[in-house]
């Protein structure tokens, strides 16, 4: 039988990732949905599926950049204003 | 949102049978992933801390960040699929100015406590 330790922290990685994954799925369909999709018609029109898709890849950018901006501040010790972008993003 | 995990009930009964050291190494994991706990107590007779831990947290303000930011930086109509040169560097302001209200929230309040 595997080690149950790792088995749990094996459940509580995917869980998370899975939560966090969730969390971004919820945000990107609020905010494209909102943007490309204004006045709902009996289908999704092509147009609307490509805003969507560069909607989503604008979402999962601007992700990364706030995320590598936030860890600079975090890594500095919260607060103050400081230029300069870090990595450290998902996608 | 909901961050509870949910152990499958043969590795609940595992957590009983674990090593004092492992279970303390397990509860630090947790910490550190920070996963709100939702496991009946008994399961462990270790503390659990039950608020998000410092990954999740971080997480946490990347998102609403994100969410509020784009809607500040992204107002033009979306024709690429990339941040353009006049996004990017709001996204980043947005993130430094935020930190900046917050840290003048901050001082404000800590003035406010010194004075009375």
């Amino acid at each position: 039988m595997a080690d149950p330790k790792q088995q749990i922290m094996e459940q509580v990685r995917q869980q998370a990732a899975l939560s966090n994954a969730r969390l971004l799925v919820d945000k990107l369909n609020e905010h494209c949905f909102e943007r490309c999709v204004p006045k709902p018609g009996s289908s999704l029109s092509s147009s609307e599926t490509t805003c969507f898709t560069l909607c989503m890849e604008k979402y999962m950018q601007s992700w990364n950049t706030v995320s590598g901006q936030y860890l600079g501040h975090v890594k500095r010790g919260a607060g103050g204003a400081g230029a300069g972008s870090g990595g450290g993003g998902l996608f | 949102m909901d961050n509870g995990i949910n152990l499958s009930p043969d590795l609940a009964q595992n957590l009983q049978n674990l090593s004092d050291k492992d279970k303390q190494d397990l509860n630090q994991f947790i910490m550190a992933e920070g996963i709100a706990y939702t496991m009946p107590r008994r399961h462990m007779d270790i503390e659990i801390d039950r608020s998000p831990g410092q990954k999740a947290q971080i997480q946490q303000t990347v998102h609403s960040l994100t969410d509020m930011c784009f809607k500040k930086c992204v107002t033009s109509k979306i024709s690429s699929g990339k941040l353009d040169r006049s996004e990017e560097p709001c996204m980043q302001n947005c993130v430094d100015r935020f930190m900046d209200a917050n840290m003048t929230v901050i001082r404000h309040l800590e003035q406010m406590r010194t004075l009375g």
